[in-house]
């Protein structure tokens, strides 16, 4: 009897303590999304824009750089553009707003180019011709956005849309904390 | 009845067939299969990694964008030489997160895939043949008897831990850049950005940890120019014959940045600074910092020239 109890508490016991760990490992809620990357230095990212204008990630230490991988089919990247637009005339007007970089998702240049010349951005759109950066950063579908801070490390990660004023209030906070 | 000659035969014979058992395991386990050329490598590394955005393909078989990028970063970098098979699974696993791994990990949650098996296996087996051995007595368990059927529980939970640790070690994925064996690359990238985190409050940690980078990459741009940009910063604070010294090894080591990377903002902006507030000389602190704004600096120099950028031009009387 007093065996059964001790193995009962004791199954108990683990059970709380396997269902502690999953919720756990299973991260924190809200617009960031997990990444072995956070906190660590960003991946070397070296490549040319469409205007076939070079592109080195590691010049661009000392300012904000916002990464949004994108593809001009994919239906939720077309729907963030707006909040992105948005969020770039805000960022322009502060001097150290942050630098807009489009990664250029398994997509033509010519299409690329079509779509912002109808929807607006004039914000640098980085090639990504074998997907070597999606892949350097653990990137399998857009839209996504990454957010690097002025010393190179990899601050937020956000897969799918962004709605108007997220990136906003992400940035802020992101300011506040450094 | 049994003699003791004969127990001994079995015996010898039961110890045979486990120590040939074990070595032929352990040989086609751990033999080497021979050279690989780099397709067999590119194949056999893209079998090990689940492609991210379908489910229950490997990267070998899918035809997904991701897999396919996955595909090409992985024959780049067979093709570069540089990482083991084993390296460029874990890169893509440090990217992607584990659940990508074909093959679990041997540590960490993902080696209870491996432990519990072996764990149940042990246990049900010790069990079985206490059931066995209780049910050909008829007489009722004596405590003494209690007691040693929990230290056989505590056996077999022992024995089926350590075997099962064994096997997640042997049969897991091994991820060795999560350990210590990251390539140049990756340690000079560190010291970099452990460099820029120190740049601000302590210079002398910076201006080591530049140096370091410069010992194993001279040609390193940032490291170059970072480097001699806080070497004049802080001998600014002491006397001239110093501060001459410092001067002169910044302006080589900014010019030899710019040698190296002319369409590197950070050194020609640098430059322009310290011409102008070290060396006093407008008409080059100038020329410097238009062609430092024409490359476009980050925001923080960039603030930093904009502000030199008027003294220098009331100097000049523009």
């Amino acid at each position: 009897m007093k065996t059964a109890r001790i193995g009962a508490i004791g199954v108990a016991a683990a059970m709380t303590m396997f269902v502690v760990l999953l919720l756990r490992t299973d991260g924190d809620a809200g617009v960031g999304a997990r990444s072995p990357l956070l906190g660590q230095p960003a991946p070397a990212v070296i490549t040319t824009t469409i205007d076939d204008r070079s592109f080195d990630l590691t010049r661009r230490k000392g300012s904000w750089v916002v990464f949004n991988f994108f593809n001009s089919t994919c239906v939720p990247c077309i729907a963030e553009h707006p909040a992105l637009l948005s969020f770039v005339a805000k960022e322009a007007a502060r001097s150290d707003g942050v630098e807009m970089y489009t990664v250029v998702n398994d997509d033509a240049d010519d299409a690329v180019r079509a779509f912002f010349a109808a929807n607006g951005g004039d914000w640098p759109k980085l090639r990504d011709s074998d997907g070597a950066i999606a892949v350097a950063f653990g990137v399998a579908k857009v839209p996504e956005t990454w957010i690097i801070d002025p010393n190179g490390f990899v601050r937020l990660r956000i897969m799918g849309s962004v709605v108007e004023g997220v990136l906003e209030d992400q940035m802020a906070s992101l300011r506040a904390s450094e | 009845m049994e003699t003791r000659r004969t127990r001994s035969v079995r015996r010898v014979v039961w110890g045979g067939i486990a120590l040939v058992t074990i070595a032929a395991l352990s040989f086609g386990s751990l033999r080497d299969a021979g050279p690989l050329t780099q397709q067999d490598r590119i194949d056999s590394v893209t079998k090990r990694i689940a492609c991210p955005t379908c489910d229950g393909e490997s990267v070998f078989v899918s035809r997904a964008s991701a897999a396919q990028a996955i595909r090409a970063e992985v024959a780049r970098q067979v093709g570069d030489g540089v990482r083991s098979d084993d390296e460029i699974v874990a890169y893509i696993a440090d990217r992607f997160g584990g659940e990508v791994l074909l093959v679990p990990r041997g540590e960490g949650l993902d080696a209870l895939i491996w432990v519990l098996p072996v764990l149940v296996s042990v246990v049900l087996i010790i069990g079985l043949a206490a059931a066995f051995r209780r049910w050909r007595r008829v007489e009722p368990v004596a405590p003494s008897r209690r007691r040693s059927w929990m230290v056989g529980v505590g056996v077999a939970i022992v024995v089926g831990v350590g075997g099962g640790v064994l096997v997640a070690r042997q049969a897991g994925q091994r991820l060795p850049l999560q350990t210590a064996t990251g390539g140049i690359e990756d340690s000079t990238a560190s010291l970099l950005a452990q460099a820029r985190l120190a740049g601000g409050a302590d210079v002398t940690s910076a201006i080591e940890l530049y140096g370091r980078v410069l010992e194993t990459d001279p040609d390193n741009v940032e490291a170059l120019t970072y480097r001699a940009w806080l070497i004049m910063l802080s001998a600014r604070q002491f006397d001239e014959s110093l501060r001459n010294q410092a001067y002169a090894s910044t302006i080589t080591a900014l010019g030899r940045a710019i040698e190296l990377d002319p369409g590197y903002p950070d050194a020609m902006c640098f430059l322009g600074i310290v011409v102008f507030r070290d060396g006093g000389d407008a008409a080059s602190a100038k020329e410097f910092v238009d062609r430092c704004l024409d490359r476009e600096p980050p925001a923080e120099v960039r603030g930093l020239v904009e502000a030199l950028k008027k003294e220098v031009d009331d100097v000049l009387g523009e």
